[in-house]
């Protein structure tokens, strides 16, 4: 593992696909500051299928959206893909939403007036392609997610788990670079959460795509190649959340 | 303003909440009638009371009497007005009229001298004919030449004979002109009417007489050598130009209709809140919708110009149903704003039409501004953690 690591520094040091160098947050409440992420390093190579943990309140959802470019940093650099996204402009930042960042929610967040096939083909009317190209790709989505029989269906005529298959199909129809998911099965049972986690395993392994998920879940967390803690906004060590663990009140996982 | 391809996601969003959509739209369609309505008449009115720079008209009348029954030249005059210089032609008309009031429904005869009519510089002659004929008109001495717009409010048929004012004719020719007065008048013959009118005024008097002048730059001039030449008679006489003379004369039409300018404004207003209050219900509904939007890649303009694209199409649609209507009950209606024997006429026209869809759009756009740039500067992180 060291040499193996050193070994590749040394020949090709392809830079992370990710690099977020000390990320920091704030918030200003009157005379208060909210320090959500606190000079975060983090590095997340192309293929990579992280999980992160915390308490509540630690920071995930802060980290995942200053990635996913639905936030912005107060400090530090976020560097995706060579392009340092904290300082695109607004529409720039859009723009490179569309085509680099796939967001799966916890609730979905499906267009309620758009059937499941004009829900992923929506992320597509921002690129400029034919009609039929168009047809082509969600169609390939929904086939992927395993819901293409569904594709006239409204959200509020969906299963929970239904659903979350439609919003992964809009977030992978435009092939983007990273794909984050916000508690993507926290409103599911069991088996469905099992499913949707089998599903992002495949779009790891057999699509090569980089995902970020956060979780509570242990099961969840344990589909990806790596897990990652949050505590008030820092990162954790393994070996000190394992200290940690013994010296307090065992926990069930 | 937006991609076609986006459009199905406006129509879907309207769609999503009907009843308000069809609430709304009628609204506009009610405000966008009346707007309407209220132009129809107000161009009406300019177009019979506004001088244009080729107008020859002038109307020489009794000096200080508005009202065709007291208004009395003799009819010799004729002659005396075709020798002052600059005029062109002379023709006493005698003029008389069921209703003195303003009323939308007034049955004006209008006698004239049969050359005068018929001749060969005879004012049919730039009428078009639609039915009927005017050589009937010329053999029969009871017969009327009856205006498109008079004829189809009263539902005139060629050959039916009708009665107002005690005076019978008969239908003899419908035709169309290009002027408000000639719409929505029956011509008939001069001598006849001094005849049937009898106490008002009989052979030899007529209501006035109607002058072109050569030069449309000669107007002033050859009123004035009008009423000098009788300033002297018994009947003195007071020429203008056809139009002032209508606004004159119409004075409490024009100043009615100019008064409901201000019910055109505050219909328009009422469109711009009703669209106004639906759009931002509807974006208050969508704030976390449009932050996904945002997630996915929308741009803040875009999702801008998705929001004002439904308050324009509300505008549009309910603009196109109100205008429609406003336009058909003017069209069908044959309406004819009526004063003194003089007509204003109320007309459909595709310019109004035209001005009614863009002024409709127009305000449903500018009703969705507002919301519409909020919506697209929201944060989009805290969207989703609100709520
Ligand atoms: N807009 C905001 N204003 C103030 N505080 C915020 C805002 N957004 C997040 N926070 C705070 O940041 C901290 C981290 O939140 P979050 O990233 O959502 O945690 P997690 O997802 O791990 O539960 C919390 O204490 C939260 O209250
Ligand atoms: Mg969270």
């Amino acid at each position: 593992m060291t040499t193996n690591n050193t070994h590749s520094r040394t020949l090709s040091p392809a830079p992370a696909l990710i690099q977020c160098r000390r990320l920091t947050k704030t918030y200003k409440k009157g005379d208060n500051t909210i320090t959500p992420l606190q000079e975060l390093d983090l590095d997340v190579p192309a293929g990579d299928f992280l999980a992160l943990m915390g308490p509540s309140g630690s920071g995930k959802t802060t980290l995942l959206n200053l990635i996913a470019g639905i936030d912005r940093p107060s400090g530090g650099n976020l560097i995706i893909g060579g392009t340092d996204i904290a300082t695109l402009s607004r529409s720039k930042l859009a723009d490179w939403r569309s085509t680099h960042v796939g967001y799966v929610f916890q609730l979905y967040n499906l267009v309620p007036v758009l059937t499941a096939y004009e829900n992923v083909e929506l992320p597509l009317l921002l690129h400029s392609m034919s009609a039929r190209e168009r047809h082509q790709k969600v169609s390939t989505a929904l086939e992927l997610v395993g819901i293409a029989d569904r594709h006239d269906h409204y959200p509020r005529q969906l299963s929970g788990g239904q659903e979350q298959r439609v919003a992964i199909a809009r977030a992978i129809v435009t092939d983007p670079t990273i794909i984050v998911g916000d508690e993507p099965t926290g409103d599911l049972d069991q088996e469905s959460a099992q499913a949707i986690m089998n599903l992002m395993t495949r779009l790891c392994e057999d699509l090569g795509k980089t995902l970020i998920i956060v979780t509570h879940d242990a099961k969840s967390a344990a589909y990806a190649k790596r897990t990652l803690h949050l505590e008030k906004g820092r990162l954790v060590e393994a070996a000190d959340l394992a200290a940690r663990r013994e010296s307090t009140v065992p926990q069930p996982v | 303003m937006i991609a076609p391809k986006f459009i199905p996601v406006v129509v879907k969003q309207l769609w999503r909440h009907r009843v308000r959509s069809v609430l709304t739209l009628s609204g506009v369609a009610i405000a966008m009638f009346l707007f309407i309505a209220v132009q129809t008449l107000q161009e009406g009115v300019s177009r019979s009371t506004q001088a244009a720079a080729g107008d020859t008209t002038l109307v020489v009348y009794r000096a200080n009497r508005f009202c065709p029954a007291a208004s009395r030249l003799p009819q010799f005059y004729v002659d005396r007005i075709e020798k002052i210089p600059g005029v062109a032609s002379a023709v006493p008309v005698k003029i008389v009229v069921n209703n003195c009031r303003a009323s939308l429904d007034v049955v004006t005869f209008r006698g004239v001298p049969r050359e005068d009519l018929a001749g060969p510089q005879g004012w049919a002659n730039k009428w078009q004919l639609i039915a009927g004929s005017v050589a009937e008109w010329e053999k029969r001495s009871d017969s009327a030449l009856v205006g498109e717009t008079l004829a189809a409010r009263r539902g005139f048929q060629v050959g039916q004979s009708f009665d107002a004012s005690g005076i019978t004719v008969t239908v003899a020719g419908i035709v169309r002109s290009s002027e408000a007065q000639d719409q929505n008048v029956a011509y008939v013959h001069l001598d006849f009417l001094q005849q049937a009118a009898g106490k008002g005024g009989g052979l030899g008097s007529v209501t006035q007489f109607t002058v072109r002048v050569d030069d449309p730059a000669k107007m002033e001039a050859v009123a004035t050598a009008i009423d000098d030449e009788f300033r002297t008679e018994a009947d003195p006489t007071m020429t203008s130009p056809e139009k002032a003379f209508v606004a004159q004369a119409g004075a409490d039409i024009v100043e009615i209709v100019k008064f409901t300018q201000w019910l055109g404004w505050g219909c328009l207003a009422a469109v711009l809140t009703l669209v106004a209050n639906a759009i931002v219900l509807s974006v208050q509904d969508r704030i976390k919708e449009h932050a996904v939007l945002q997630t996915l890649g929308f741009r803040s303009g875009l999702i801008a110009r998705l929001i004002v694209s439904e308050g324009m199409l509300i505008g549009l649609l309910g603009g196109a149903i109100g205008t429609g209507i406003a336009l058909a009950v003017v069209h069908f209606g044959n309406f004819s704003l009526s004063q003194e024997g003089l007509s204003i006429g109320v007309r459909a026209s595709w310019s109004v039409l035209a001005w009614g869809l863009i002024i409709s759009a127009g305000v449903g756009i500018v009703a969705g501004l507002v919301p519409a740039w909020r919506a697209g500067r929201r944060e989009i992180a805290s969207c989703f953690r609100a709520v």
